[in-house]
């Protein structure tokens, strides 16, 4: 009796620290994400942006060993791929599905190009710099929910942060204000002296960042090494995560967890669980996800009106 | 005021301009990549050379070439059916899968031992095609459904829908169909079951047929028949659709379900005519490298078949290019994608002029002087 109860503990513990894990690139991603399509920009390109900075974060940890730096790089690089991204949505308007989903495709064959290039041919994949999860003292080891909630890596913590931040961005200031309005009415923004265009430039090159510190997330968090299927749809996953939480910050941070937990449950039940098809698991993340954004329940009244539309200033 | 540059009011878009363009944005792209090969110690003229000799100017590699580009095609198909309807589809990937899963299953049916046994190649091909077409057709009818009667966003369900029938090919190949051995496969299919080989001496198989007939149906029925005049002013513009009588919702479903049969199709090409056997991870990325073949064909569904032969030998040459000169073959994806980049990136191009008679007026020239 003791024995399955404990087991049961385990499972619970292991399932609610590994959902929230899970969670923490995706929230990232999607927190930005948020900021382009406020204004007005579905960013497919996400994606591949992470991609690109998980490739960034773990080279730059592979060689300098310093794990706050290499977070940077990859930020950086998100910001600049974006920069190419936002001329082609917003300065050349072309169809923003078609330039994100072919920039994934580029991004993966840079990526693949300079992973091979820069580790030649040693195939064992090398051990970098990590970040490790801080156990916040006394807390941490409140039962069951102690070591799930208190005992993550720091750049959770910071995610979180960002989420409360993202939101106060957006819906308290001019700021947020602002770049709501070039994503609902750019046509009456752009009267009311905003530039349009530069506020969808800040809302892609935010989620271009966002998008490039999530791959550092997961290389210098989650994983450790690199390899081309690092990212496998979690771009594409935070997409619907940001349609799940109804464009809003806080909503999406529910969105992210509720994610992560069809994630966990994944993982522990093939340690723990009866004998069930992992596959049937692994797909539950996305079959949640194509349910919450079917409009089942809802959601078109909320998205930003001008969103996939470019914006032509006459 | 005269510039050398001056805006148009409309973008020029004769074929000329457009071709213009086109290879314009070829040209920077291979410029580009030009470099990558010089980082990687390569000659670019040289392995330019190597990425076109072998699938263009070897019989063998001609062959492999028309393999690679027969799912291209299909799936470039699909995707013109589908956008130019106005259906943002990208889930040809997850078309392909269920495709090829459908025809795989029917194939191993008629194998010896199977449960009907063996049945002649020309019930079988009309049957598999049918039923490839019916399953791809069906899986990307359900999102199309789900846009037209809920409002949800294509785009991201048809990408999210990709994971879902890949992991059900995954657990198919490793548990309920799996041939005994260490390979998540199944066992080979049987040869009553194969794509007739079409020249003699390479793997080139009929499916390059089936996409040449694909190619004429879907020009003939966008651009000759009513069905596809609804289907176009569906995409254009749906409110007018609307009041023009058409009845939107189930022409986008069809668009859905006419766009994913072509991608099942592209997937049962694969298994029956050049893999033979179903595995996990047997798309590899041909549902969205066909999207961007379509892209590069100007959704123009006769352009796309020597789109897709060029494409598909690019990746035959890129393979020949990895084992022979250790250049990772994934070059080609950068050359491949940022071609379609640059060129919708200078279609911004068109809606410039060059202003001749500014170069000339500037400074004034003897001949204009004498004249006056």
């Amino acid at each position: 009796m003791n024995g399955t109860q404990n087991m049961g503990f385990a499972f619970v513990v292991t399932w609610l620290s590994s959902s929230l894990a899970l969670a923490g690139p995706v929230l990232l991603a999607a927190l930005g994400e948020t900021f382009a399509e406020q204004s007005g920009v579905l960013n497919v390109g996400i994606e591949g942006t992470m991609l690109l900075g998980a490739l960034a974060s773990f080279l730059a940890s592979y060689y300098t060993g310093m794990i706050w730096t290499s977070l940077l790089f990859a930020a950086l690089v998100g910001i600049f791929a974006n920069v190419f991204l936002a001329w082609m949505y917003i300065t050349v308007r072309a169809s923003q599905v078609v330039a994100g989903l072919v920039f994934n495709v580029l991004a993966l064959g840079i990526a693949d190009t300079v992973y091979r290039r820069a580790m030649g041919n040693s195939a064992a994949p090398e051990s970098i710099a990590m970040f490790h999860p801080v156990r916040i003292p006394v807390i941490s080891n409140l039962p069951l929910i102690g070591p799930a909630l208190f005992g993550q890596t720091i750049l959770f913590y910071l995610t979180l942060l960002l989420a409360i931040v993202a939101h106060f961005i957006l819906f308290r200031t001019s700021f947020g204000l602002a770049l709501r309005a070039s994503g609902e009415n750019p046509a009456a923004a752009d009267s009311a002296g905003i530039s349009v265009y530069r506020m969808r430039y800040t809302g892609t090159l935010i989620s271009g960042a966002a998008a490039g510190m999530a791959g550092g997330y997961l290389v210098l968090a989650q994983v450790g090494l690199f390899r081309e299927s690092i990212v496998s749809g979690q771009g594409f996953i935070a997409l619907g995560i940001v349609i799940f939480g109804r464009w809003n910050p806080l909503k999406a941070t529910a969105a992210a967890l509720v994610f992560g937990a069809c994630d966990a449950l994944q993982l522990s039940l093939q340690i723990f669980g009866p004998r069930v098809p992992p596959q049937l698991l692994l797909a539950l993340p996305y079959v949640v996800t194509i349910l919450a954004i079917s409009g089942l329940f809802g959601g078109k009244a909320v998205q930003p009106r001008a969103l996939m539309t470019p914006y032509v200033r006459d | 005021m005269a510039k050398l540059f001056e805006r148009r009011l409309t973008p020029a878009d004769s074929p000329l301009a457009i071709f213009a363009t086109t290879i314009t944005a070829f040209l920077v792209a291979m410029l580009v990549t030009a470099f990558l090969f010089l980082y990687y110690g390569a000659n670019p003229f040289l392995a330019y050379f190597a990425l076109c000799h072998e699938p263009f100017a070897t019989l063998r590699g001609f062959g492999y070439s028309l393999v690679r580009a027969s799912p291209l095609a299909l799936i470039a198909l699909g995707t013109i059916m589908s956008w130019r309807s106005g259906f943002s589809y990208l889930g040809f990937e997850g078309c392909f899968v269920i495709g090829a899963t459908g025809a795989g299953w029917l194939a191993l049916l008629t194998a010896p031992g199977g449960r009907i046994g063996p049945v002649p190649l020309s019930l079988f091909m009309p049957l598999a095609m049918l039923f490839a077409f019916t399953v791809g057709g069906i899986w990307a009818g359900l999102v199309g459904v789900v846009r037209a009667r809920l409002g949800g966003n294509e785009v991201l369900i048809s990408l999210m829908s990709n994971y879902v029938a890949i992991l059900i090919l995954q657990y198919l190949v490793s548990g309920p169909m799996r041939a005994p051995g260490s390979l998540p496969e199944t066992p080979l299919l049987p040869r009553t079951s194969w794509l007739p080989f079409i020249l003699p001496g390479t793997r080139a198989h009929a499916g390059i047929l089936i996409a040449l007939a694909a190619a004429g149906l879907v020009w003939m029925m966008l651009q000759k028949m009513p069905l596809g005049y609804e289907l176009i002013v569906t995409g254009f513009n749906p409110s007018a659709a609307r009041y023009a009588g058409i009845n939107v919702r189930s022409r986008l479903v069809l668009a859905a379900f006419f766009a994913g049969g072509l991608g099942g199709l592209a997937g049962m090409v694969e298994v029956l005519g050049s893999q033979h056997r179903l595995m996990d991870g047997i798309s590899g990325g041909v549902g969205f490298v066909g999207i961007v073949v379509a892209l590069l064909a100007r959704l123009n569904p006769l352009a796309v078949i020597p789109t897709a032969i060029l494409y598909g030998g690019m990746s035959v040459g890129a393979d020949a290019m990895q084992r022979r000169a250790s250049i990772p073959s994934s070059i080609t994806f950068i050359l491949q994608s940022l071609a379609v980049l640059l060129v919708l990136a200078f279609d911004a191009l068109r809606y410039y002029r060059i202003n001749l008679p500014y170069l000339r007026r500037t400074p004034p020239s003897v001949n204009e002087q004498v004249y006056k």
